[in-house]
């Protein structure tokens, strides 16, 4: 059995890369991609605890938040869309309208 | 119980001939004077209503009277914490007498008002229904159960007497000048009543505290609440709200406000000074008696008040050259023998009784008895005085209706042109100068007998004072007659003097004399309501532990007048009052005595410091010049500087800290990634550091 160290290793790794892409990535389509990368570091934290301490709730989390992240995407995308449509851009440098 | 219950209508019928008129009268038309008809018509029906509920409460209809158990009735209003205000209508002798002459001589005012302000076209709507609120004032403060109540009406008063001087405070028939002269006098009666008014209120709630919460007549005048209450509070309450009468009945020093109300229409003067307001200054003193005489100093600070204004007044008016103006002193003065004749009765009683443990103690029943003739007499020349100085206003109106000016110097000899007129002002400036068997002449005198009485009943301090103000009350008879019958013979005696400025139109229509004659009757015969045992109906009475209005013995018959006639100090007014008409006669109508040689032809220092009325109105502007502007001044650099600043600098700080803040939205959704995970970043660190310090969670 695998230690339960790799996998939170594992999940601290993806979430940092999908942190970095967050704040660094200019494209706003990769910014999203990165929080589904977070959001999956979160859910292999959540299964390796489920079945290290051998109950279900881990996994009942998880499915969860798969569908919060589905719904999540959908509703991302369409807005990315349609600002592409207006904007003719994705960069999030170029989107910054919502300020003061 | 037929009438009683409704007595709650007397004042509403007003009411609603005033709304009714304010809102519809321009629909009514100018046949029936822009609801002038329906105004008369609810007057008169409140005085039915006030005469029946009279007759009714004295046991002459219905079943037994209560007279002179007050009858009551009132309800809840509202409560606050703990005390509940409550709202209702007090009845006893003294409210049904000024339910009766205020209704009755504003019945005879406003009829007489169709005939003078016929030509003021849709404008008689808004006179029409603010008379009407006028009288509502009045009679509410007349039939009110608490001295909440009172004030409310007191302040209605207040309000109407604001408005209907200011009625002609523009489109004057006589220019702008005369229109601003009219805003100003309004003003002027508002904010000196006013200050009046504070000082009442003041006292109101003085005496609510001092009661525990309790204004209500039945309550507040029990002899047994007065006694157990805090004494000095009480004095205190009196004097405020003789504060407000000051005010109101516009005594010394604020008696200002008075002349200056002459620019308002003539009948209204009539109705202010006759009917309402300065009347409901001499009925809260009535009222307030049993507060009143609890303190002899209380009771001698209004008299030596009512003297010193009697006499002061009285001489303002010796030189006047306006109609009005003369009257309007003499109001002053004849309202000064009210509270003379008040202030000298309830000093008497004063003296003879103490509150000794809870209980009010009679020392002296028999002081006590006469100081009550105070009372009478002080209400009787209420009475009169409303009557004759009614009737004199009504027909200064009437001459001034027909000759276009109030300047006595542009009458004379009006006898001839309006005969109807000049006899029935001559029964009034008989009745005002007290001649003999006139209605003026009987209060006076007893006014006059209530002081000399007071004067050897009492000793050292007191009795210096009061021979002092028997003085004054006899000169000002002397001066009554003198300055009455002046203006009596300088618009009616001689020559018409009106040239080329004028001319008289003649006599007033019909709704105009006869008001005019039925009050002559009222102020000739008005006095004899003394034979009917008016001294023993009105009058003030401590009896079983408490005070009661009314109740006394009544001597009906002739008693009064014998005793009036074998007494000598009534011949010296008699005298004087003839001397004086006969002083005037040689002065306005033989011109046999040059007034001018008096007064070096109106250029002695006397004369002019009289013709600026004492320099009061300076007196007032220098006041509120110096004084009150400087501490506007100051004022205005407060609100400013100090408060305009600190909220600018609050408001300028906020602003100012919003904008720098708003630069944290940039928009760029890196920097709010960057922001959320530092934060996080900052709580997990910090949560770990915490852990780590208190020892770990478990």
């Amino acid at each position: 059995m695998i230690a339960l160290e790799y996998f939170l290793a594992f999940g601290a790794i993806l979430f940092v890369i999908g942190a970095y892409g967050v704040m660094a990535k200019p494209n706003t389509l990769i910014v999203l991609m990165c929080t589904e990368l977070m959001l999956n570091a979160a859910n292999i934290n959540f299964v390796a605890f489920s079945a290290f301490m051998g109950d279900v709730y881990g996994q009942v989390m998880v499915i969860m938040t798969i569908s919060i992240a589905a719904a999540e995407v959908a509703v991302g995308i369409a807005i990315l869309l349609n600002a592409y449509k207006v904007r003719k851009t994705t960069s999030a440098d170029d989107l910054t309208s919502m300020r003061w | 119980m037929m009438f009683m219950q409704y007595v709650w209508l007397i004042p509403l019928i007003p009411a609603l001939c005033f709304a009714i008129v304010g809102f519809f009268g321009n629909k009514m038309g100018h046949k029936m004077h822009e609801g002038g008809f329906l105004v008369i018509a609810g007057t008169a029906a409140s005085f039915i209503l006030a005469l029946l509920v009279t007759l009714e409460y004295t046991g002459l209809i219905g079943e037994g009277g209560y007279y002179p158990d007050a009858y009551s009735y009132s309800i809840d209003w509202f409560s606050l914490g703990g005390y509940t205000i409550t709202i209702g209508y007090y009845i006893d002798i003294l409210s049904c007498l000024m339910m009766l002459f205020a209704s009755f001589i504003s019945t005879m005012i406003f009829t007489y008002s169709l005939g003078y302000m016929h030509d003021q076209g849709v404008r008689q709507r808004r006179y029409f229904a603010e008379v009407a609120l006028f009288l509502t004032g009045m009679l509410g403060l007349a039939v009110s159960s608490t001295l909440l109540e009172m004030f409310i009406f007191w302040e209605v008063m207040g309000l109407c007497s604001y408005l209907l001087i200011g009625f002609w405070s523009f489109n004057h028939p006589e220019g702008d000048d005369k229109a601003d002269n009219a805003a100003s006098a309004a003003k002027k009666a508002f904010l000196v009543t006013r200050l009046g008014d504070v000082c009442l209120m003041g006292g109101l709630f003085v005496l609510f505290f001092a009661m525990d919460g309790h204004l209500e007549y039945s309550y507040v005048f029990n002899a047994h609440n007065l006694a157990a209450a805090n004494q000095d509070m009480l004095f205190l309450a009196a004097l405020l709200i003789f504060g407000g009468v000051i005010g109101k009945s516009a005594q010394f020093p604020l008696l200002d406000w008075l002349p200056d109300a002459m620019a308002g229409p003539t009948t209204v003067s009539a109705l202010i000074h006759a009917a309402t307001m300065v009347k409901a200054g001499v009925y809260l003193v009535a009222r307030c008696y049993p507060l009143f005489i609890l303190e002899p100093n209380m009771m001698l600070f209004v008299a030596v008040i009512g003297g010193f204004t009697a006499f002061f007044a009285a001489t303002m008016a010796m030189n006047n050259m306006n109609i009005k103006k003369v009257l309007a002193y003499s109001t002053l003065s004849q309202l000064g023998y009210m509270f003379l004749s008040l202030g000298a009765g309830g000093y008497l009683m004063a003296t003879s009784m103490h509150v000794d443990g809870g209980a009010v103690v009679i020392d002296n029943m028999h002081l006590f008895t006469a100081g009550a003739l105070g009372y009478s007499a002080g209400c009787l020349h209420m009475v009169n005085h409303a009557f004759f100085k009614a009737l004199l206003f009504l027909c200064s109106g009437s001459v001034i209706h027909a000759n276009g000016t109030e300047d006595m110097r542009l009458m004379g000899g009006l006898l001839k042109l309006m005969p109807k007129t000049a006899i029935t002002m001559l029964v009034g400036t008989l009745s005002i100068a007290g001649f003999p068997l006139f209605a003026g002449f009987f209060s006076k005198d007893l006014v006059l007998d209530v002081v000399f009485e007071v004067f050897e009943e009492t000793a050292d301090f007191a009795q210096v004072i009061f021979v002092i103000l028997w003085v004054l009350g006899i000169v000002t008879a002397f001066m009554t007659a003198f300055y009455m019958f002046r203006l009596w013979f300088m618009t009616f005696m001689g020559n018409y003097r009106g040239g080329a400025h004028g001319h008289c139109h003649g006599e007033s229509p019909a709704n105009m004399t006869v008001p005019l004659m039925i009050l002559a009757v009222f102020a000739f015969a008005a006095g004899f309501i003394l034979f009917l045992g008016w001294e023993g109906v009105m009058t003030f009475r401590f009896q079983f532990g408490n005070f009661y209005v009314g109740g006394g013995e009544r001597e009906i018959g002739l008693d009064v007048l014998i005793e009036l006639f074998t007494n000598a100090k009534t011949y010296i007014t008699i005298v004087l009052v003839f001397v004086a008409i006969g002083l005037a006669y040689l002065m306005y109508v033989k011109k046999s005595i040059n007034p001018g040689k008096f007064n070096k032809n109106g250029q002695s220092a006397l004369y002019r410091t009289i013709s600026n009325r004492y320099y009061f109105p300076e007196l007032y502007n220098q006041l509120s010049w110096k004084l009150g502007y400087g501490i506007a001044k100051g004022v205005d650099f407060f609100d400013k500087q100090v408060i305009d600043g600190s909220v600018n600098g609050l408001s300028n700080s906020v602003v100012g800290g919003g904008d720098l803040m708003s630069k944290a939205q940039s928009g760029n959704l890196h920097t709010y990634a960057a922001v959320v995970l530092g934060g996080v970043v900052v709580l997990f660190v910090a949560a770990v550091v915490l852990f780590a310090q208190l020892g770990g969670l478990f």
